[in-house]
C-alpha cells in the first residue's frame, strides 16, 4: 500500500507527539528509584523486563522511535537529492531498517521477560 | 503542463549537503531547521546504540556491567547531557513546526514591503526557537546535576 506524503507527516509527527510521552513515562520510572545508579543494576533491569505494563511500554518506545526516527532520516536524505531509483532506493532501506532494529529490540524485550 | 521523466530523474539538489549545513545565508528559522535535522541524526545514531547495548542484558550481569562501565564514565556522561539536550531542543522545537505546518503561529498574509522581513518569522515562531534552546539548556543542567552527583 502507497501513502501520500501528506499521510506520512501526519504519521511521523503523531509517532513522534506520542514517542515524547512514552519515553517521559519511561525516564520518570528510572527516576523513581532510590537513584540512577540502583536502576541500572542487572537485577533491576531484569526486574523491569518482569513486568509486563513496562515491557509492553519499552516495546512501543521501540516501535515509535524506530518509525518516526527512520522516516526521519529519509525526509532528511530525500531532501539531499531526488531522482527516482534514489528515492526508491531510500525508501526501501529505511523500510528495511525500522524492520530490523523492532525485530532485534523486540528480540531482547521478549528474551529478557522470559530470563529467571 | 506534462514534465518528463528525463527532467525529473536528472533534478538534482545541486548544493548537496553543503547546502544544508550553510545557516549563514538565512537567519533563525534556517538555523533551527539545521538543528532539527542535526539533533534528529543523533538521536537515531545514540537510538541504535541504545538498543544494541540494551540486549547485552541478554550475554549475562558480565556483559551488561562491562557496558554499562562504558557510560559511567566522564566522557559517557557528556555523551547523555548531550542527548537529553539535543532530545529536549527536537521535541519542543518539533512540537512548533507541528504548529507551523499546520498555520498556527504564522500570522496574517501581508504585502511585502521593503526590507522584506519574512513574515512567517514572527515573534511568536522566535520565541518558540528561544524556548526550544533554553529548555534544552536546562535540560542539560538537570542532566547533568543527576548524573555528576554519583548517586
Amino acid at each position: 500500500m502507497m501513502f501520500k506524503e501528506s499521510q506520512i507527516m501526519k504519521i511521523h509527527y503523531t509517532t513522534g507527539l506520542a514517542a515524547l510521552f512514552v519515553v517521559a513515562v519511561h525516564i520518570i520510572v528510572r527516576l523513581m528509584t532510590p537513584s540512577f545508579s540502583l536502576s541500572l543494576l542487572y537485577e533491576n533491569v531484569i526486574n523491569n523486563y518482569h513486568n509486563i505494563p513496562y515491557s509492553i511500554l519499552l516495546e512501543s518506545i521501540l516501535i515509535l522511535i524506530a518509525i518516526h526516527g527512520f522516516n526521519g532520516l529519509r525526509i532528511i536524505l530525500l531532501e539531499l537529492r531526488q531522482n527516482k531509483p534514489w528515492e526508491d532506493g531510500i525508501t526501501i532501506f529505511t523500510i528495511a531498517a525500522t524492520i530490523s532494529i523492532i525485530a532485534y529490540g523486540t528480540r531482547t524485550i521478549l528474551v529478557a521477560n522470559w530470563l529467571g | 503542463m506534462k514534465i518528463s521523466n528525463e527532467w525529473v530523474n536528472n533534478r538534482e539538489n545541486r548544493e548537496g549537503i553543503k547546502g544544508w549545513l550553510n545557516p549563514s545565508r538565512y537567519g533563525w528559522e534556517r538555523i533551527s531547521y539545521w538543528f532539527q535535522r542535526l539533533t534528529g541524526v543523533f538521536l537515531l545514531v545514540y537510538f541504535i546504540g541504545h538498543v544494541y547495548e540494551t540486549s547485552s542484558l541478554l550475554r549475562g550481569e558480565n556483559a551488561w556491567n562491562a557496558m554499562l562501565e562504558i557510560t559511567q564514565t566522564p566522557g559517557g556522561h557528556i555523551f547523555l547531557i548531550l542527548v537529553i539536550g539535543t532530545s529536549t531542543f527536537h521535541s519542543t522545537n518539533g512540537i512548533r513546526l507541528i504548529f507551523t505546518h499546520g498555520g498556527k503561529g504564522l500570522g496574517n498574509p501581508g504585502r511585502p514591503d521593503y526590507p522584506y522581513d519574512a513574515i512567517s518569522l514572527n515573534y511568536r515562531q522566535r520565541s518558540g526557537i528561544w524556548v526550544a534552546l533554553i529548555l534544552a539548556a536546562i535540560a542539560m543542567l538537570y542532566g547533568s546535576a543527576v548524573l555528576f552527583s554519583g548517586k
